[in-house]
């Protein structure tokens, strides 16, 4: 039976969902306001930030953004982020670079590996570690891991301290490097990046995992040929999502970071650093107006690069996953 | 040249329906526990011929090299070429997956061991009045910053939580144009640096000529909070079968009744957890309340008046101060937070279990 002649099949009705009665346009109506607080709640922060922040970006210009001093007692008072804007991104990469690797793993390790109890009790743990707040983290990263920290510190110092530069260190004391701290964030990052992964790692197609096993590739083989193509996308949005969490964390590298405005480029065990966050908690309570209009200002530039990196990656990770409909 | 010689090679069958090969699950076991027992006999027998051998170094330098070379080993000999990669894939996901775990682990034992020094009744009783950086444990506690904490999260659920499942309503079934945009909004949000949210909540109080109250603090937790509620309870939202809806809907219930009627009992454990994931994510939170209030020595039970203590700024106040005795009190804190940061995680899995 097929349609005769010029008979069409009429298109397919789209289902609209209009509110017509007046208890469902306030339905409606609530929750869209609900909706566009989001859009108003990111302008307001965006604009209220602005407008204090203006003063300083004025009397600062560019050189706000690569000068290397910090003076509020100085006339006119110079007010310059260079070193923590590197100290940032330098933090938060290094602990990308050491979370990474440890989140595939208990990724895999989850998904892959261990038994269906280990891997639940695993899985509960890690959201437990995802929980723990910033502050309990930075008292423990100050107080019981610092020591183990610094000492390994002093070991990359004293096997690898041939390699020029970047495990440059002078004295005995290891503490407040950004080789600390970039330890103490992959902590609070490790989570963030084991959970996109292992989700992305659990809607992977099981068929092509036994295909390939059943091709004769060995787990290896399977992992780097077939798993980590298809999971890439999603790991690389995961591990960006923990940069921005990275670039973001305050308080724990508050307590672990010392705060010197001179541009550590690459040293990573010299105790020379500091992060944006970390130096508006310091700074704040202290700061005159003028300084604190300053803090707004590193807040704002915080706040857009953080912005900028969270929509990559969730722009990627959206992309990593065609399979999923909205 | 009479017949040309192809050169063949027969497969093996492996049987993987086979019984366990007792050998290999020997040997397996050797490989496994052999590195570990030389690893420690060389630590304790150095460390008793009064060597001082170094743990971090013997980990790296000893165990994992040897514990890599028996499991190449054992790999190479069951399961051939393949075996090694094999082994190395292994060796390294359960050394750094443990190594994670350690980690964890050492977070959890350093607040429950040092916080369990501080903790007593008088911790949680009693507030900091007369209470210097020194003072002795048996005086004094947190019992004012547990009281500011309270109000000031109870505060921002109250006025975050309506807000947080309007947005998931929204975009699960109001169909509205938005969605993608107002998704990707609370994406972004969720990125916000938490001193970020305390910075613009204070450069509202200095727009208005406010002063720092416990408000302020509910305020700067707002923000944080808003993306966990609206995006757990979205899930939620979301795990309520399509069929359901549309049947209420058929039924000519207008979509306000079928949302109150069949879908947000159907979610309510879901929105139940996204609540408590969202109170668990700024009962800890430092950094606003460092920027928009002010540490209390005294209890104050009016959150719109005054400054106001809370847990966070309570520890970090101590631990700033760097005594000895002011860093156990920030442990104690810091033991307290995370007991109620625990109980209602737990309370999270307990309400998310039921409906499964």
């Amino acid at each position: 039976m097929s349609p005769q002649g010029d008979t069409k099949i009429p298109a397919r009705r789209q289902l609209v969902t209009k509110p017509s009665r007046r208890a469902d346009k306030v339905f409606f109506g609530l929750t869209s306001v609900a909706a566009n607080f989001s859009i108003v709640l990111i302008l307001l922060i965006l604009g209220f930030l602005l407008f204090q922040a203006w003063p300083a970006f004025q009397s600062q210009g560019f050189s706000f953004f690569s000068g290397e001093t910090w003076d509020s007692s100085a006339t006119p008072q110079i007010f310059q982020i260079g070193p923590m804007l590197w100290g940032s991104v330098l933090v938060a990469l290094l602990g990308m670079v050491i979370a990474l690797p440890l989140a595939i793993s208990l990724a895999y390790f989850i998904e892959f590996m261990a038994a269906r109890k280990i891997a639940a009790v695993a899985t509960t743990l890690v959201d437990l570690l995802a929980a723990i707040p910033s502050i309990v983290i930075g008292l423990w990263g100050f107080a019981v891991f610092g020591p183990v920290a610094q000492h390994w510190a002093a070991l990359l110092h004293d096997y690898l301290g041939w390699i020029p530069y970047v495990f440059y260190h002078e004295g005995s004391n290891y503490g407040g490097s950004p080789f600390i701290a970039g330890l103490v964030v992959s902590v609070m990052i490790v989570p963030i990046i084991t959970s996109v992964t292992r989700e992305i790692f659990s809607q992977m197609d099981r068929d092509v995992i036994n295909a390939s096993i059943a091709l004769g590739a060995g787990r290896a083989a399977t992992f780097r040929k077939v798993i980590l193509p298809t999971a890439s996308g999603g790991i690389v949005g995961g591990a960006l999502l923990g940069l921005g969490r990275a670039l973001g964390e305050t308080i724990a590298i508050f307590f672990v970071l010392n705060l010197v405005f001179h541009i550590n480029f690459f040293q990573v065990i010299n105790g020379e650093g500091g992060t944006v966050a970390s130096m508006i908690v310091s700074k704040f309570g202290e700061a005159d107006a003028p300084e604190r209009s300053a803090l707004m200002a590193s807040g704002i530039v915080l706040f857009v690069l953080t912005l900028l990196i969270s929509a990559l990656s969730s722009y990627i990770v959206k992309k990593a996953q065609p399979w999923r409909t909205n | 040249m009479t017949a040309t010689q192809i050169q063949t090679s027969t497969i093996k069958p492996t049987n993987p329906w086979a019984k366990r090969n007792k050998a290999r699950t020997r040997d397996v076991a050797v490989a496994s526990v052999l590195p570990a027992i030389l690893a420690a006999a060389v630590y304790f027998v150095g460390t008793a011929m009064g060597a001082t051998v170094d743990p971090a170094v013997l980990l790296i330098l000893g165990f994992l090299p040897l514990q890599l070379v028996s499991a190449f080993v054992v790999g190479k000999k069951y399961y051939g070429r393949h075996g090694r990669e094999d082994a190395l894939l292994i060796v390294v996901t359960i050394f750094l997956s443990t190594f994670v775990m350690v980690l964890l682990l050492s977070v959890l034992w350093s607040v429950i061991s040092a916080g369990a020094i501080a903790l007593r009744p008088s911790f949680i009783l009693q507030n900091s009045h007369y209470i210097s950086g020194t003072t002795s444990l048996d005086y004094g506690g947190a019992g004012h910053a547990i009281i500011g904490t309270v109000l000031a999260v109870a505060i921002a659920t109250i006025l975050t939580v309506p807000l947080g499942f309007g947005i998931a309503v929204y975009l699960t079934e109001t169909g509205g144009k938005a969605r993608g945009l107002i998704r990707t909004l609370v994406q972004a949000l969720s990125g916000l640096p938490s001193v970020v949210s305390g910075l613009f909540i204070y450069s509202i109080l200095v727009l208005m000529g406010w002063q720092t109250t416990g408000f302020s603090g509910s305020l700067a937790l707002l923000p944080l909070m808003l993306p966990t509620v609206s995006r757990v309870s979205e899930e939620a939202l979301r795990l309520v079968p399509v069929d359901l809806r549309n049947g209420a809907l058929a039924l000519g219930s207008p979509t306000w009744q079928a949302f109150a009627k069949v879908v947000f009992p159907a979610a309510r454990s879901g929105l139940l957890t996204a609540v408590l994931l969202g109170v668990a994510r700024i009962v800890g939170e430092t950094a606003p309340l460092v920027l928009t209030t002010t540490y209390n020595n005294d209890t104050n039970l009016n959150p719109f008046n005054g400054p106001m203590a809370m847990l966070p700024t309570f520890i970090f106040g101590y631990i700033r101060n760097m005594y000895d005795t002011s860093i156990q009190r920030g442990w104690g804190g810091c033991l307290v937070i995370m007991i109620l940061v625990g109980v209602l995680f737990v309370g999270a899995r307990v309400a998310n279990r039921k409906k499964k």
